[in-house]
């Protein structure tokens, strides 16, 4: 899980030109977009107002019953404690949305530049940054998980820190492959010859035509991230009780399965909406602007 | 083209040494962070500070750190892995009880998961932004979406629990007859393909949809060679590299990252291993196993870039 | 069965010594004292009872004929590559029931946790509770064909005073002077001072009989019930039946196959789908859902293990007395028997002692749940409104629901709790007793003395919240001495006020220990108190009827 789906393209492996082709599949109107669109927008609302509306305190116990179907005063249940599921996930989407968000955009930040320079800078300084970078690839992220939070104790800025140092190293991957590649090509070249320094170079002419496969990736390493969240729980890692994020909370009440209990079901309900949704929306984005389909 | 194959694989080799002392060196580093060491964690909770003291000489845990990291790295040059300090068993001992089981349920689901994700990738990008292409796309990315825990957990209720067709836990070694074998890896197997199937079936549809867009593909069309042949005969040799490439760093995974999967069918696996070793405060056997993934993950790369240069021929001509 | 019949333990009344006549003044009376017990007492063996006959060996309740033969697979709740077979390192359930299965002890518990004769044919002091002699039981043979000698217990008892050794019971050796073999068939222990308690603490399952001079543990070699045929650490372990096991007829199973699953839900799934036959560890929630299958059963006991919130003496603002009180009011204790346990436990009254345990001490009145006396008294400590960090780790069984619902209950008397919760890996050695407030988790030890003197003496390196209570020392060390059973039971009366009112330790209830089992396992009736798997004994006692 601690890899990306794009960590693919190596130099040696595809020197073939990557211009951009036309894009033959416009549509007038994209559903696809407008699905994924709806879907963001909604969780990035229950992530900001989600806490506000909850009916009751997230650690309140309020039902005298525990994984309780849908009622008028529970309408998604109870968990295994007896507290009322709306609210849980109504406040735990916050932790969700906010983390693998916050760590998602970081590592692919950090990735992204972290590669075109090590693609642009000496032979020297690219072959030492890929090896500390193979070398944080290798590293299982659970089990890097479970090592940081037991030498720092989870709080928020690990957890994303964490996070960023999982996936980061997949980012930087695919970003150094894209940007040696790019790095190759004719206009990459000319400019070169024009005598323009390497940050001109990195910011004008390679990063624009990084963009798209590395937003792409992105939209993957955040799904990454939210599994690596709920993988921690598996573990007993994560955010600090009475809160938990979505994947917690799917944990927690794990054991209400047999039942059919819908605090497992909303939870899991939850993560899928918020995945597919920021996936078909980065999607779509991609093949709109026509550049590699991905 | 031999020589320079041969090449890659020697300056690989070369590098992928230095990636392993990296590797060796922040994992030291990361575990000398951990509070509590070894001692305190065989003793546990109600050990007295003279049982602790005399543990850690015996262990020679009052040694400096480098110290330990040197003659560490003196062992392991000598061939020796070292000893589990939890219970004194060499780690090679450890590690070779393990590690068998954890390539063969990795072989396995890579023999299953690899087909299917390649014959989905390249359906989709047949039919791409057709209904087919929508389908599968969301399929495989609700399949990515669901935790693996519930994945395995589901399973085992409806296979074990209610319908008894299977059983619950793993056990490898009570394998009899090949009915027997494939009831005990189904639902293991089934969980991670659920996981990786998705991965690289999204990867090789991008990958071959990237092919079907550059201007030879297009040649090919204008030529009228059919659809079916454009991708298999033009599109998928030259999206093999990255193809392959995807399917490595997927595989890689089944080491190290299954312990989900470990622990819920209660398979005896490498992953499991280590984060007992972490637990233990066990240095010899959570290095051996960092070495060992990290290892594996070279090789796989590598074997993945050799696949993409035989694949392509005007890499083999380089 | 052959259990012989045991010379009396001698504890002459004319060695009573002043202390402890002045001790029955103040204390309760005779009378009194046998109307609680119902039964001849804790020390039956000081007024010349016989020990042999209460085992219940001879008969297993119920579950009607024992039969031999069968297979089972065991699951516990954890397993890891540091499950050791030497006895004096056994720090899990798995480990326990290992060492039940393949070795004996000098003396094993009663369903009473009274120590009866096991290797030792019998035992007795000469001096009321200092010297001690044990004979063994003859022509009793290790796995590997040696015969049992007074050399093996001498080496057994002796290695855990060697801080090397790694023992976890080296705390209850250091109180032997010596152990030394008369002839081969007779061992006697010095102590340093007196106590009575000697065949319980040997009773203990890290005090088992190991072959002299073992170095290597993996074998399993020793007198059990079960012998030893594969052991992989943190995968599983396969014990076969000991033909000559030394106690006629027993064990009934051929073979038992044990494995740890650590995933709670998984291990209730593998019984519901007959993978496994018992395990161990089922939560409240998930006991329901074996009772509702057909052809499961659970069986819970409660041994008095808790959950217990400390409260450090040394640090602030746990130091203050009221700030202490307030928090034991704010234990909603119905609610957290309710809503975490699922009702698997019983209320507890802030002290250690369980309600099954002979010394429980029924008269002290229950704290209630009391959130307005919380308050003022929060304002008396002068911390009404803080923000406190509370510490809870799922190492703690429970803590962190625990937590959860003290921190609903301190916001009624405005007291602000945070919760930190921390992996279990490595809370033991760094956060349990180094936060002023935090959570820590006790095992049922087999006797009040053996547990008090662990974790509440003064001088006790586990005294969670650094309480130290002159009185109550005083108290401990006169009841070890103690014969008279009336006496005893109103010193632990007085040792249970004394932490009700006043040490920095908050127990809201006593957990249940709740075993699912295959109901086609017979015998699975007696209680011991100890912990699950029947007090981990079950191996010797269980048989498969598949009818």
């Amino acid at each position: 899980m601690n890899n990306s789906l794009l960590d693919s393209r190596r130099p040696s492996s595809e020197p073939e030109s990557r211009v951009s082709a036309p894009q033959r599949h416009a549509k007038p109107f994209n559903l696809t977009r407008w699905v994924g669109a709806t879907l963001v927008i909604f969780w990035l609302l229950v992530a900001i107002f989600g806490p506000m509306l909850a009916p009751h305190p997230v650690g309140a116990l309020v039902a005298d019953k525990i994984y309780s179907g849908a009622s008028a005063a529970f309408p998604l249940g109870t968990d295994y404690l007896g507290r009322d599921m709306l609210s849980r996930i109504l406040t735990g989407a916050r932790y969700t949305v906010g983390l693998a968000l916050i760590a998602a955009l970081l590592s692919s930040l950090i990735g992204a530049s972290l590669g075109m320079l090590a693609a642009l800078a000496p032979r020297w300084l690219d072959e030492s940054v890929s090896r500390l970078n193979d070398a944080l690839i290798s590293i299982p992220s659970k089990m890097l998980a479970l090592v940081m939070v037991s030498a720092f104790g989870a709080s928020i800025p690990l957890l994303i820190l964490t996070a960023v140092i999982s996936y980061a190293p997949g980012a930087f991957r695919i970003s150094r492959s894209l940007a040696a590649n790019i790095a190759t090509l004719e206009y990459v070249q000319v400019a070169r010859t024009r005598g323009e320094g390497k940050l001109y170079i990195a910011a004008v002419e390679v990063l624009p035509n990084m963009f798209h496969p590395v937003l792409t990736d992105m939209g993957m390493r955040f799904v990454f991230i939210v599994l690596l969240l709920s993988g921690m729980s598996f573990l007993g890692l994560g955010v600090q009780p009475p809160m938990a994020d979505l994947g917690s909370l799917v944990r927690e009440n794990i054991g209400g399965l047999s039942q059919g209990a819908l605090a497992v079901i909303g939870p899991a309900l939850a993560i899928g909406t918020l995945t597919i949704g920021a996936n078909l929306l980065i999607d779509s984005l991609s093949a709109n602007r026509g550049q590699q389909g991905e | 083209m031999n020589n320079s194959i041969f090449k890659i694989v020697l300056g690989r080799l070369s590098s992928g040494v230095s990636t392993l002392l990296i590797v060796s060196l922040v994992i030291f580093a990361i575990t000398a962070l951990l509070p509590g060491d070894a001692a305190q964690q065989i003793l546990g909770q109600f050990a007295t500070p003279e049982q602790v003291a005399a543990l850690r000489i015996q262990l020679g845990l009052d040694q400096p750190a480098p110290l330990r990291y040197l003659s560490w790295l003196g062992g392991l040059l000598s061939g020796d892995l070292g000893q589990s300090v939890s219970n004194a068993m060499p780690v090679s001992e450890l590690m070779a009880g393990r590690l068998p089981n954890s390539l063969l349920l990795a072989g396995i689901t890579t023999v299953i998961a690899v087909p299917i994700a390649l014959l989905l990738g390249i359906a989709s990008a047949m039919c791409r932004d057709r209904l087919l292409d929508r389908i599968l796309n969301v399929c495989t990315l609700s399949m990515v979406a669901v935790p693996e825990f519930l994945v395995a957990t589901l399973a085992v209720l409806i296979f074990a629990v209610h319908l008894g067709w299977l059983p619950a836990l793993s056990y490898v070694s009570t394998v009899e007859g090949v009915g027997d074998f494939i009831r005990i890896y189904a639902m293991p197997v089934l969980t991670l393909c659920a996981v990786l199937v998705a991965q690289m079936a999204r990867m090789t549809r991008a990958a071959i949809i990237n092919q079907l867009d550059s201007p030879y593909i297009e040649m090919a069309r204008l030529k009228g060679i059919g659809p079916l042949r454009r991708v298999l005969n033009h599109a998928l040799p030259n999206a093999l590299g990255p193809i392959a490439n995807a399917v490595a760093l997927s595989l890689s995974y089944l080491l190290g990252g299954v312990i989900i999967v470990e622990t819920i069918f209660n398979y005896p696996g490498i992953a499991g291993l280590m984060v007992d070793a972490v637990a233990n405060r066990d240095l010899a056997l959570v290095q051996a196993c960092a070495m060992l993934f990290c290892a594996a993950y070279l090789v796989l790369v590598l074997i993945a870039d050799l696949c993409a240069i035989l694949s392509n021929p005007r890499l083999r001509h380089q | 069965m052959t259990n012989k019949k045991n010379p009396p333990n001698i504890l002459s009344e004319s060695e009573q010594s002043a202390r402890i006549h002045e001790a029955m003044r103040r204390g309760m009376s005779r009378r009194d004292a046998l109307k609680t017990f119902g039964v001849a007492g804790l020390f039956a063996a000081s007024t010349g009872g016989l020990l042999g006959s209460s085992l219940g060996y001879a008969s297993e309740g119920t579950s009607g004929t024992p039969k031999r033969g069968g297979r089972i697979r065991v699951a516990a709740h954890a397993a890891s590559t540091s499950d050791t077979l030497d006895p004096a390192k056994g720090s899990t359930a798995i480990d326990y029931a290992r060492h039940e299965m393949f070795y004996n002890g000098l003396t094993e518990f009663d369903e009473r946790l009274i120590p009866q004769p096991s290797l030792a044919e019998h035992f007795v002091t000469s001096d009321g509770g200092t010297t001690w002699l044990f004979t063994l039981r003859r022509g009793v043979t290790f796995h590997d064909g040696k015969p049992l000698s007074a050399a093996d217990v001498v080496f057994s008892i002796a290695r855990h005073k060697d801080p090397d050794t790694g023992s976890k019971a080296m705390s209850l050796a250091t109180q032997i002077a010596d152990v030394k073999a008369l002839g081969s068939q007779q061992v006697q222990i010095t102590l340093n001072s007196p106590n009575i308690e000697l065949p319980a603490i040997l009773a203990v399952s890290h005090m088992k009989i190991v072959p002299e001079g073992t170095v290597d543990f993996s074998k399993g070699i020793g007198t059990g019930p079960f012998r030893c045929q594969e052991f992989s650490p943190g995968v599983r372990s396969i014990g076969v039946r000991n033909d000559n096991y030394w106690r006629e007829g027993r064990p009934y199973l051929d073979e038992i196959e044990m494995v740890g699953i650590s995933d709670e839900p998984s291990r209730v799934n593998a019984l519901l789908s007959g993978d496994v036959q018992l395990i161990n560890a089922v939560y409240g929630r998930s006991a329901e859902r074996i009772e509702l299958s057909t052809g499961h059963a659970v069986k819970s006991v409660n041994s008095g293990n808790y959950t217990d919130l400390v409260m450090r003496v040394d640090q602030e603002p746990t130091s203050r007395p009221a700030f202490v009180e307030a928090m034991k009011y704010l234990f909603d204790r119905e609610q957290i028997k309710w809503a975490v346990f699922r009702n698997y436990a019983e209320i507890a009254n802030d002290h250690p002692i369980a309600p099954s345990n002979p010394y429980f001490f029924a008269d002290l009145p229950q704290r209630p749940y009391d959130p307005d006396r919380a308050r003022h008294l929060l304002k008396q400590a002068g911390v009404e409104g803080a923000r406190l960090p509370v510490v809870a780790s799922p190492a703690a069984d429970g803590s962190e629901d625990i937590a959860v619902l003290l921190q609903q209950s301190a916001q009624q008397a405005g007291l602000n709790l945070t919760i930190n919760r921390v992996p279990s890996d490595g809370y033991w050695s760094n956060h349990w007793m180094k936060h002023p407030l935090g959570f820590g988790n006790i095992n049922p030890r087999p006797t009040a003395n053996i547990l008090l003197s662990q974790f509440f003496q003064s001088s006790a390196p586990w005294n969670e919240s650094g309480w130290k209570n002159e009185q109550f020392d005083q108290l401990l060390t006169l009841s070890r001495a103690e014969p008279d059973q009336a006496v005893r039971k109103q010193m632990y009366a007085d040792m249970q006020t004394l932490i009700h009112e006043h040490c920095g330790i908050g127990i809201p209830v006593f957990i249940n220990t709740i075993d699912g089992r295959d109901k086609r396992l017979k015998g699975y009736d007696r209680t011991i108190p100890l912990g699950g798997f029947m007090g981990y004994t079950f191996a010797e006692h269980v048989w498969w009827d598949d009818a």
